[in-house]
Formats: C-alpha cells, sequence, structure tokens
C-alpha cells in the first residue's frame, strides 16, 4: 500500500490538500535529485530550444547517430553509455514528430528485436536441447516457465531463426515447426489434429479414429523417412481440463518408442512439469491397474514395468526465466533505445523505471510502458512550459538539449500511474453517503473483533451514525446498491446470498486507509473518536 | 430447390414478348418503335419473368420504356402520373446538368450543405407566401418509366458517357453474339456472361443441374489463358447495365423521395448502392457476383440521369427470383461509409427483435458442428436458398462448405406492418417549455454537449489520435472505468463522432470502428464472430472467426499496406471473463502483436479488474487507465442546466436541490435526470415553473424504500381493524398479505396458528412509517 505509507509521513487536516501532498513532495524531491545531478535549472522556452538546437537536421543527425554507432559497436557495454550520451544530444520530440514516433516505436511491446539481451543462457540451453533432439532424432520436451513479460515467447522466436541458421550450416534435414497458441485453440484436442496435419498433410486422414490415436499408432511403430516435428506450445496451462488428459497426453507422445515430436512448452507455472509427473504416474499405475485387475503384489511388481519408469523418466527438462533484475532491464531498454539515434532518456531515469519495476514484478511490458508513458508525460510538460516559460530565455544551449530527455520526474510521475494505489483519492472522491457507509464499517470492524459482517448489521450502524448526526438515511435497498458500487471499486467485499440482508461484508482496504481519507471531514473525525 | 435452379439457369425462349401481351403499352406512345424491340424473340424473358413477378403494374410502362430507350434519346415523352396533377412538359429535352463523377459530386454534397439549411428556410418562406415550391410526389413516371419512392434505379455515372445510351436489352451468348431466340442461353456462375447450349466447347444437350461455371472461367483459374471470342470486326459487343454496374462505370441506388423542384426539373433523393470492390475491404470471397451493399450515403440526384429499374432483393426474395432477368441483384447488407463496418440490413429493419434471434443464432452455431449446421432449416425454401449459396460458394472459392451467411434472408414476423411513423406535421404542435424540458431530459435524447468530461475526453482523444495518426500505428489497449451513470461510454462515442468528422475532413486516416457491448453476447466467445463480422461483414462460427481474426491481426509475413488501423470498444469488459480469461487473452494479446494496428478500449465498473485478471493478462492489458469518478454536485447541477438551456421550466434551486441530493449517494448523472423529469411531469397541469417542492416529491419516490411506502398503503388497509377484534382468520389473511409483500416473513407451511413471523425491516422504518398516520393516531403510542 504505498499511497498509504506515503501519506503517513505527511499527515495534516485538510483532504484535499493532503492528496496532493502524498504525491508531490516525491515529485519535487526527485525534480531536485536530477538537478543536482545535472547541475542546473531545468526550465526552457521553447524559442531557446529551437535556436539551442541548430543542427537537428535530421541528416545531420543520422550522420553522427551512424558515427556513434559505429563507434559503439566495437566497444564493451559499460562503456558505451557514458559516450552515448555525451554524443547524441539532439532529441526533441516537440520540433520533430518523427523523433518522438522513432522511439516510441522503438519501446513498443509489438516491436520484435532480433537480438534478445539478458536471455543469452537460456536461449543456447533450449537450443542446445534443440540441437541434440534433432541431432539424434530422439524424441523430447521442454518446459520453459517464468513470470509474465520475461521474455519467454521472443525467446522462443529467436531460438526458432537460430535453429533455421544452424541447420542450414549442418545441412540437416530441417524439422517441421509447429508454434501454437494454447489460448487460440477452440477445443483443447484441437493440437493433436494441428500436430498430424502438419505431420503428414498430404496424407489422407482417416475419420474413424481420432488424432490423438493415430498420432499414437503413428509413433509407437516405426516409420523411416519421418521428418521430427518441433511443437512450440505457448501459454501450455490453458491445456489443463479437469482431468488433465491433454496435457498428459501431449507430454506421452513424446515418450513413445520412435516418437518424432519435439515438445517446448511455454507458462508461466512453475510446478506444471512437477505437477504432470506426478499425475502421469498415477495415470499409468491405475492404467495398469485395471488392466491386470492384479492384486498389490503384482502392482508392486508393475511399478518397474518399463510403462512406469519410462514415465518416471519422463520428466520434462524444466527452464526457468527469472523475472529480469534491475540491471537487466536498465540493458534491455538501452537496447532498444540503441534504434533511435537521439539520446531520450537520462540514465537516472532509466535506472529509476528499472529499480522500481524489478522491484515490482519485473515485467519487461510494464517497464516499456512506463518509458512510453513517460515519453509522452514530458511531451505534455513541454506543451505546457511552452505556453507560460517564456521569461527564462538566457540559459546555457547545452542545457536545451538536457532537458528535452525523459528526466527522473517524469518517469517517477509515469511510474505512480502504474504503482500508485489510488485507494485514498478514490475514498475522498466518493459520494457522501458511501464515505459514511465506509465509516460505519470501520466504527464495526474497529477492535479487531469481527472480520466481517452482514448487511443488515452493517445498516444498523449506517442509521446509527446518520441519526448521530441527523442525516436522512438512505432505505436498506439504497443501500445495498451502494455497497455493490463500493464492491465494484474494490473498497468493499460482498458476499452471495439469496438474501441482501444476509450477505457478507468485508472491508478491502485498510481501516486506517479509510480514517487517513476522512479525517480531514469534522463530521466523520466525531464519527470516528 | 432444383427445380429453382434450373429455372435460374435457363433462359427459356420467350412464350410471347411482354408487347405482344400488352399491346396497349405501345399505343401510349408517340416515339417510333424500333427494330429492335419490335423483334419479339428478341425480348429475353428472364427480364420479362422478373417484370411480371415483381412489378405487374408497371409492365406497359416500362416495356414502353424499353422500346423508347432504343430509340434517340431526344424525345422525352411525360404522362401524367396518376396521383398528382396533371404537369405537361414540353417536348424538348430539358437539359439536365450534367452529373458528374461521384467523388465530385460529394464533395459538392459537402459543401452545399451548410446552404442546405438556408434553402430549406428558403422553401419554407415559399411556402408561406403560397408561391412556386417544391412538390413531393408518390410516383412520377418520367422519360416512359414509372418510379416511385422504394424503387432502385440505375443512375448515370457521368454525364457525357456515350456508352451509357448503348443499352442492349436483349443479353447475348457471349460466344456467337446473337440473342437467345428460341434457344436456351445459360448463365455461368462466374463471370455471370450467357451462352447458348450449342455454343459451348463440347456442346452441352441439356442444362446441368447444380451450378455451372463456363470452361473460360474454369481456364482462367487452372492458370491457363483463354480468351474470349472477339466479336466480328464493326460490331462492338454491347455492355449489359448489369455488366457496367459491376465494372462500376453505373451506379445503383434507392429512391427514398421523389419531387419536383421549383424550376419543373423533377430531383429524387438517391440512396447508393456500392457493389463490394468499393468498399474498404474490397470483394471477399464470401462475396457473390451480384451482390450490392447499400450504403447510409444520400444524394439528391436529378431524375434525368436514371437510365432504368433494376431490383435490389433481399437475400430471401432473390433466392426465389432465380429466373429473375439481368437486373436483379442482391442486397444483404448495409455498408456505413464513414466507419467502413457493415450492419444486416434485416437487423436494422427489426431492431427489436434482434436480441432474441441472435440468442436463437448462437446457440445453433454453438451446438452444432460446422458440417451440419445446414440441417436444421426453419422451412424448405430456406435449404434451398442455403444449399445454393454454398453450391456457389464452393465454386467461388475453396472456402469450407458452409457458406458464410448461411443463416440469412429470414423474414421475422409481421413488423413492418402497422407500425408506422406518425408523420412529422400531425405532431408539429408547438411543444410548451415544459414538454420540452421532459424530452431534453429523457436518457435517450443525446445532448448538444457534455460537459465537465473535457479533461477524460481529451484523454482519450489524444490516446486514439496518437496510436491512429502514426504510419505504422501500434496497437494500445485503454481501461476505462467507474461508476455506473458518469458518462463513460457516452464521452467515448462522443470522441469517435469528433474524430469521424475529422476523418471527413480528411485530416485523419481512415479507420474502421467496431463497437460491442459485452452484455449483448450470448456468450463470451462470440465476440470473436462480432468483430469479424464487423470488419468484413462476414459473419461466421466463433471458432473459425477466431482463426481468421489471429491470421488477421498477426500477419507479419504479408505486409498489407491497406489495412486501415481498427479500433475496438467493448462495452462492459468484464463479462468477457471466462473461467480461464482465454477470450480476454486473446483480445488484449492482439494489439501487442506487431502490424496488428489494433486499438482496444475497454469499458467498465470495476476498478480493480484488471489486478483481479490472471497477470499474465494484466501485463498484456498495459499501464492505460482512465478513471470516472462520481460526479459532484456543481457537475451535476453544469450537465443539468446544459440539457435544460433555453427551457423555462425549473427553477434553479431545485436543480440544485436535486443535484446535491444525487451527488450525497451515488453521483449518477442518470438518476439525476430521471428525478428532474419526474419532478416535472408531477407538475403537469399547473403552469408553474418545477420548484423544490417537486424536486422533493420525486425524490422521495425514487430514494424512499418502497417497503416504507409500501407499510404507509397497508396501514390504511389495517385501519378498519382498529378497536374491534376482527377474529383469527382476518389475522391470518393480514399476515399472509403482508408476508406476500415481504414486510413480515412468514414460515411457509399450513400450520396457520402455529406459523412463526418475523419482522422483514428494521424495527425504527416501521415506526417511522406509522408514525404519522392519521386514520390510527392510537397506534403510536403502542410504538
Amino acid at each position: 500500500m504505498p499511497a498509504f505509507a506515503a501519506l503517513r509521513q505527511f499527515p495534516s487536516s485538510d483532504p484535499t490538500s493532503e492528496t496532493i501532498v502524498a504525491v508531490t513532495p516525491r515529485k519535487t524531491r526527485l525534480r531536485s535529485d536530477s538537478d543536482a545531478a545535472i547541475g542546473s535549472p531545468l526550465r526552457k522556452s521553447p524559442r531557446l530550444c529551437k535556436e539551442g538546437t541548430p543542427h537537428s537536421s535530421p541528416t545531420a543527425s543520422i550522420r553522427k547517430c551512424l558515427k556513434t554507432s559505429l563507434n559503439l559497436s566495437g566497444s564493451p557495454q559499460k562503456k558505451q553509455l557514458s559516450e552515448d550520451f555525451v554524443e547524441r544530444q539532439n532529441w526533441n520530440p516537440r520540433v520533430d514528430e518523427t523523433q518522438r514516433r522513432a522511439a516510441n516505436e522503438a519501446l513498443h511491446v509489438s516491436t520484435a528485436q532480433m537480438n534478445v539481451v539478458c536471455r543469452e543462457n537460456e536461449q543456447n540451453r533450449i537450443l542446445d536441447f534443440c540441437k541434440k533432439c534433432i541431432k539424434e532424432e530422439k524424441a523430447g520436451s521442454l518446459y520453459v516457465c517464468g513470470c509474465p513479460g520475461t521474455g519467454k515467447t521472443l525467446s522462443m522466436e529467436k531460438v526458432k531463426v537460430m535453429l533455421a541458421d544452424w541447420e542450414n550450416e549442418e545441412c540437416i534435414q530441417y524439422p517441421d515447426v509447429l508454434p501454437i497458441n494454447c489460448t487460440s485453440l477452440a477445443n483443447m484436442n484441437d493440437i493433436f489434429s494441428k500436430i498430424i496435419e502438419k505431420n503428414h498433410s498430404g496424407k489422407k486422414r482417416s475419420r474413424s479414429t481420432s488424432s490423438l490415436q493415430q498420432l499414437q499408432n503413428l509413433y509407437s511403430q516405426q516409420t523411416p523417412g519421418m521428418k521430427m516435428i518441433l511443437v512450440i506450445a505457448d501459454e501450455l496451462d490453458y491445456l489443463i481440463t479437469r482431468d488433465r488428459a491433454v496435457l498428459h497426453d501431449l507430454f506421452m507422445l513424446t515418450t513413445l518408442p520412435f516418437s518424432k515430436c519435439i515438445l517446448l512448452g511455454v507458462a508461466n507455472a512453475i510446478d506444471l512439469a512437477d505437477r504432470l509427473q506426478d499425475e502421469s504416474v498415477l495415470l499409468v499405475l491405475e492404467y495398469l491397474f485395471l488392466i491386470c485387475r492384479t492384486t498389490l503384489e503384482t502392482l508392486i511388481v508393475a511399478c518397474f514395468h518399463p510403462k512406469v519408469v519410462s514415465s518416471l523418466q519422463s520428466k520434462p527438462m524444466v527452464i526457468t526465466f527469472c523475472a529480469y533484475s534491475k540491471d537487466q532491464i536498465i540493458n534491455i531498454l538501452q537496447e532498444r533505445l540503441r534504434a533511435v539515434p537521439y539520446t531520450v532518456f537520462q540514465p537516472q531515469a532509466l535506472e529509476l523505471c528499472a529499480r522500481k519495476v524489478a522491484a515490482a514484478s519485473g515485467d519487461m511490458r510494464k517497464a516499456l510502458a512506463v518509458c512510453r508513458s513517460a515519453i509522452e508525460i514530458l511531451i505534455g510538460d513541454s506543451m505546457l512550459s511552452s505556453l507560460d516559460g517564456p521569461e527564462d530565455q538566457h540559459k546555457p544551449a547545452e542545457n536545451v538539449s538536457m532537458s528535452n530527455q525523459v528526466r527522473i520526474d517524469h518517469v517517477a510521475a509515469a511510474l505512480s500511474k502504474v504503482y500508485k494505489s489510488p485507494v485514498v483519492d478514490t475514498i475522498i472522491s466518493l459520494p457522501q453517503h458511501q464515505q459514511i457507509i465506509l465509516c460505519s464499517a470501520v466504527k464495526l470492524f474497529r477492535g479487531g473483533k469481527k472480520k466481517d459482517t452482514t448487511l443488515g448489521e452493517l445498516n444498523k450502524y449506517y442509521v446509527d451514525v446518520c441519526k448521530s448526526t441527523s442525516i436522512p438515511p438512505v432505505g436498506i435497498l439504497e443501500l445495498s446498491s451502494m455497497c455493490r458500487v463500493l464492491d465494484d471499486q474494490g473498497i468493499l467485499k460482498l458476499g452471495q446470498s439469496r438474501d441482501d440482508k444476509l450477505r457478507r461484508v468485508t472491508l478491502k482496504v485498510d481501516g486506517a486507509d479509510i480514517v487517513f481519507a476522512l479525517q480531514g471531514v469534522r463530521f466523520f473525525r466525531n464519527c470516528l473518536q | 430447390m432444383a427445380e429453382t435452379q434450373q429455372m435460374k439457369k435457363f433462359k427459356t425462349p420467350s412464350k410471347g414478348t411482354p408487347k405482344a401481351k400488352h399491346p396497349i403499352s405501345i399505343d401510349h406512345h408517340i416515339a417510333p418503335q424500333t427494330p429492335q424491340s419490335a423483334t419479339p424473340s428478341a425480348i429475353n424473358l428472364r427480364r420479362s419473368h422478373r417484370l411480371t413477378a415483381a412489378f405487374p403494374e408497371h409492365r406497359p410502362a416500362i416495356s414502353s420504356f424499353n422500346t423508347h430507350q432504343s430509340a434517340a434519346k431526344t424525345r422525352k415523352i411525360f404522362e401524367n402520373p396518376p396521383l398528382v396533377l396533371p404537369t405537361e412538359i414540353s417536348i424538348t429535352p430539358a437539359s439536365p446538368p450534367p452529373v458528374e463523377s461521384r467523388k465530385k459530386r460529394k464533395f459538392h454534397e459537402k459543401s452545399a450543405e451548410k446552404s442546405k439549411d438556408s434553402r430549406n428556410v428558403k422553401y419554407k418562406h415559399a411556402a408561406d407566401r403560397k408561391v412556386k415550391k417544391k412538390v413531393y410526389y408518390k410516383k412520377v413516371v418520367y422519360d416512359g418509366g414509372e418510379f416511385s419512392a422504394g424503387h432502385d434505379v440505375y443512375v448515370k455515372r457521368r454525364s457525357d458517357a456515350s456508352s451509357d445510351d448503348e443499352d442492349p436489352e436483349v443479353e447475348e451468348c457471349r460466344v456467337c453474339f446473337k440473342p437467345a431466340g428460341r434457344r436456351v442461353l445459360i448463365e455461368c456462375d462466374d463471370c455471370l456472361n450467357g451462352f447458348h447450349l450449342k455454343c459451348l466447347k463440347p456442346p452441352l444437350k441439356a442444362v446441368p443441374d447444380g451450378d455451372w461455371v463456363c470452361c473460360y472461367c474454369v481456364a482462367r483459374k487452372n492458370g491457363e489463358v483463354m480468351e474470349f471470342p472477339e466479336p466480328q470486326a464493326g460490331k462492338k459487343r454491347a455492355r449489359t447495365a448489369r455488366e457496367k454496374l459491376l465494372s462500376s462505370d453505373l451506379w445503383a441506388a434507392r429512391i427514398e423521395s421523389l419531387w419536383k423542384e421549383v424550376d419543373g426539373t423533377y430531383w429524387f433523393r438517391a440512396r447508393w448502392y456500392i457493389i463490394p470492390e468499393e468498399t474498404a475491404v474490397g470483394r471477399q470471397p464470401h462475396n457473390l457476383r451480384r451482390e450490392l451493399y447499400r450504403t447510409n450515403d444520400f444524394a439528391d440526384v436529378e431524375m434525368e440521369s436514371i437510365i432504368r429499374h433494376c431490383f435490389v432483393m433481399s437475400p430471401r426474395e432473390f433466392a426465389n427470383a432465380a429466373d429473375g432477368g439481368d437486373d436483379v441483384f442482391l442486397c444483404e447488407y448495409e455498408y456505413e461509409v464513414q466507419w467502413h463496418s457493415f450492419k444486416r440490413i434485416a437487423e436494422i429493419d427489426n431492431n427489436e427483435n434482434d436480441g432474441e434471434r441472435v440468442v436463437d443464432n448462437d446457440a445453433d452455431w454453438n451446438s452444432c458442428d460446422e458440417f451440419d449446421s445446414g440441417s436444421d432449416f426453419d422451412s424448405e425454401e430456406e435449404a434451398a436458398y442455403e444449399d445454393k449459396k454454398r453450391n456457389r460458394l464452393s465454386q467461388l472459392s475453396s472456402l469450407r462448405p458452409v457458406a458464410a451467411n448461411s443463416r440469412k434472408g429470414q423474414i421475422f414476423g409481421l413488423q413492418k406492418i402497422g407500425a408506422k411513423k406518425i408523420p412529422e406535421n400531425l405532431r408539429s404542435r408547438k411543444q410548451t417549455d415544459l414538454e420540452k424540458a421532459k424530452s431534453t431530459l429523457l436518457l435517450a435524447t443525446l445532448p448538444k454537449s457534455l460537459p465537465c468530461r473535457d479533461r477524460e475526453m481529451i484523454e482519450i482523444t489524444t490516446f486514439i489520435k496518437g496510436a491512429i495518426c502514426d504510419e505504422q500505428c501500434l496497437g494500445r489497449c485503454l481501461y476505462v472505468h467507474g461508476v455506473p451513470g458518469t458518462g463513460k461510454t457516452m464521452s467515448v462515442l462522443a470522441v469517435m463522432r469528433n474524430l469521424k468528422s475529422e476523418v471527413d475532413a480528411g485530416s485523419i486516416r481512415p479507420y474502421c470502428f467496431v463497437e460491442i457491448n459485452g452484455l449483448k453476447l450470448a456468450s463470451p466467445e462470440n465476440i470473436y464472430s462480432v468483430i469479424y463480422e464487423g470488419l468484413t461483414g462476414h459473419r461466421v462460427g466463433w471458432k473459425k472467426a477466431l482463426n481468421l481474426l489471429n491470421a488477421r491481426f498477426s500477419d507479419e509475413n504479408k505486409c498489407r499496406k491497406d489495412t486501415r488501423p481498427c479500433i475496438l470498444l467493448i462495452d462492459e469488459l468484464d463479462l468477457l471473463v471466462t473461467r480461464n480469461q482465454a477470450v480476454l487473452y486473446n483480445i488484449l494479446d492482439w494489439p501487442t502483436r506487431p502490424n496488428s494496428k489494433l486499438i482496444v478500449i475497454g469499458i467498465a465498473n470495476t476498478m480493480d479488474l484488471p489486478e483481479k485478471l490472471l497477470p499474465r493478462i494484466s501485463s498484456r492489458m498495459g499501464i492505460q487507465r482512465l478513471c470516472f469518478g462520481p460526479y459532484n454536485f456543481q457537475q451535476l447541477q453544469e450537465i443539468i442546466s446544459s440539457r435544460l438551456k433555453g427551457i423555462d421550466a425549473f427553477e434553479k434551486v431545485a436543480i440544485e436541490f436535486a443535484s446535491r441530493k444525487v451527488a450525497a449517494v451515488s453521483g449518477d448523472a442518470r438518476r439525476a435526470l430521471e428525478i428532474c423529469r419526474r419532478a416535472a411531469e408531477f407538475l403537469q397541469n399547473r403552469k408553474v415553473m418545477a420548484g423544490m417542492a417537486d424536486v422533493e416529491a420525486a425524490i422521495k419516490e425514487m430514494f424512499q424504500a418502497p417497503h416504507i411506502q409500501l407499510a404507509m398503503a397497508v396501514s390504511s388497509f389495517c385501519a378498519n381493524n382498529g378497536e374491534t377484534f376482527p377474529g383469527y382468520d382476518t389475522l391470518l389473511k393480514v399476515g399472509c398479505k403482508l408476508g406476500e409483500c415481504r414486510l413480515l416473513l412468514c414460515e411457509s407451511g399450513t400450520r396457520h396458528k402455529l406459523q412463526k413471523l418475523q419482522l422483514n425491516y428494521p424495527n425504527d422504518d416501521v415506526t417511522f412509517a406509522l408514525k404519522d398516520s392519521k386514520e390510527l393516531p392510537w397506534l403510536a403510542k403502542y410504538i
């Protein structure tokens, strides 16, 4: 609850001023930080900026960028950065629309990067696995897991390309590649029919047996000249059905004696492979049990049955994509920004963004979104300052281009859009009666005796509060509809019940937050005391 | 079915020409008969059949028109229309202003639009002074043809095109260039050319069953070059009007209204049809050769530019008009010119039936496999139509055998009868201020201005513009949330309207806009087919639509320059959350693909929807959020007074009172408007402005819980029980009544006396309700 934590440091009496305080002191502090870093005032006039960047013509900048990129390509990365920021300084999004566009494109999620940095290790492991499988003509399965936005799908694309290159060099028959996003499957079993279509598209398909059976038949007997098939299944956990049959069958395909299927599964859940293995052992045992109708003894013998053993060995190899660390995020952002021939971000700004995102989730998509919205904030800012800032014209020219960069405060504002909890602001902007409801709920839960209550109970308290201040209370139906609105906003939680009066009510935000938000109004202060 | 198809195939030799049948029509005419029209064998029965079927009353007029047309176009005969005053016009042809090419005309339309108002005003003045004015007609006989509102006509595209004059009435064989004569002409289903059975190689003995494609088309499909035989030197092959229309040398239009201008020229208001090639998506595989789209684009055109009738039909009519002639077209969708989106005409026409029908359809789509979806047709006719369309499709493209728009062409009930619009002049009584106030306060009324949401609207505008103005058009996603009644949907739509005018002005690239309400979907998955239908005008099942959309939004190999950016507005986004949230995942994943050009705007009430979703989805959703907070009382006041601007019906205090009341409870603008409207209804008969008391009464009605009102009502019911004890049976009855009203909670059962009772509402409420009852003053004592 970052908002509240911030607020606690600045207690004050007026609610409206508080919300502003909650945001602004950090902002000003950051601004002063960045000021210190640059060592000069930041505000500047728009006119100056035009005069100050006389060589913002595209040709000049392109030439420069070419030079820098040539320089950069040789030198190691750490060194580049400082040079980078010294050399290219023509970024001025206000004057040049194309610059803004280029930066935006470079930072967009969909811009596919061919050189995925920071994931070389994982990529190489996947690639080695594929190479090994292809060389030995052996089936195998690999499971890639990791949090959202850690470059799993992107790495898979990259691996695909690298694999193609490798096969061209080695002159090995390129396996069929079948990328599937499991969310786009209408029916889970479609995955098998897709595989079989890919596998032998020319031959006729018999309609009597299911695709799965066909595949199983195909892979359990030797067919010479069959090509390897590389299945890349994204969002693999969508295949989990109630009995997990599809997922299990899919992995079991790779364990069949003459299987030619290399399965690369991608998903978020870290323990999917383990779960799968447990399941598979159970399933196989169950299967054997049914077939043999055995006693326990034979069951124990059955545990050494080759099928069980193979399924125990069949646990797919797991590669985990960890959440990006701060340094990795900085690295990736810089790599992306290298496509733009201007210095867009101050290094500190990038670092702030990276640190924050890394601390929260390590989600690269978030980091990119923050950067893009920081650019938008910068543009909006400079629009404003161009309206009211012509008085300080006497500024050194070199600051002009500096001040056009995205500074720490811009990034901080963008970050606050993402990570700041809006609870206090929301509560302050609520209508009066809804505030009274929250107030009575806080009173009800005070003392920590109860954690939840019913709507009827809440109504009683609410009527009491209203009576004590001679505000006409609204009826219980209205109250329940207001509670539903609060539920929508994520402040209350309403349970399910057939009877309106018996619905359970719980507070979803901290009571202290509500007290803090409402303490500015004397009416509520009296209530809550 | 086979019969109808054969009918269609045959261009059977004429059993008798219309002319022979109706010699009267010729008598009507001063124009000399041309040799062409005199040869009876030249008349193609297809067309005549069509005429007898659809417009029996027009038969003479049109056939005479035909004769006339082939004659030199110098003479014009004006017959007196039966419904209007006789207007004899001199034989000298009125020189019509040249009909410009369409773009030009459109441009003029636009520039003239402003002046149109003033022109109308002028006419009104003229009407006042009882001088010349526009005269509207129901039916006009012009140039030999009889036209009335609702007819479809060919319209000239250029004034100077000489080719417009040569309008062969008779379709010739494509090989021997001789008219059908007594022999059978067979029509190719692909190129629509007619062929004699004998002229074909190899010659056909009989008309084949099913669809038939000529050898030329077959050759073309196989990649060979096989030219049609050239006509003999000196004889130019005349193209029919149908051919010209389909190669966009003519227009087709629907006559909306007809009138005579002050200067004596006849004009009509045309609603344009366009051919599939002229739409944004171009001709698609599912389009039939004879398919047209109705547009929502109108223009005033002089009747001089009409060539003759054509017949644009709904799918069902089209299916029955198999031997309808050459000028028969199919129109199933309306094409919105601004949005480049398609709507089914049937849906526009009977909107109220829409909901349930879609549900039915969707149920079918879900339940049955695509291969056997044709099996459950209601009537045979539909099945026939269905099969035919399917057959055609299978030849036109290598699509799967199920036709896309397979469930079309149904006719529903009798809605079109009886629900006639009340003409404007009957309602033109001047409204009082109060009535005006009531009508503007209706929720359905579109306000002229949208106050208090400027900041949000600017944000939405910059969001959309930032997305679509760029060349690369990066995909984006915006989540709009806020409590009900705070103008979320309205603001987004207002922004879209503003942007539309900018598109019209040409400052923004055109884009597609698809609007979807999550509540209107039968199941979340259906959103795929709705999106696909909105983008292409082609309805398919959701599974197929999902595949097609996936291909469309992720295709990076084919660099399709022509795709427009697409804006997807999804209202009530939270209803799309399924158990595994795959639908939301797919929709939010498309914008992150390269070259998707998709912008998603989601609207919902819940503030924390992204947090409730799976992390992989909220990660794709991005960080763009826009919150619509509840209105405070100043804003509500401004909204109401801006709606009531210029209408003197409410006291200022009353408005403030209402808005303060609403702002204290919910900040819902809809509710504030409803209270004011109710207040206006209260003072219906009094000739004063609405004041505090009325608003108070309206608020009471709205906010006071019904049980209090009920208790008051019931108390009067009990009043006669006053002093004497009525006995158990009455008590039981009263108890049951109270139980039915849910004032009391009664135990169910038949134990009568032993039934347990419980008060459903807090004691205070009951006390409050019974405190002031006048009939039972003694009741208060007990309480």
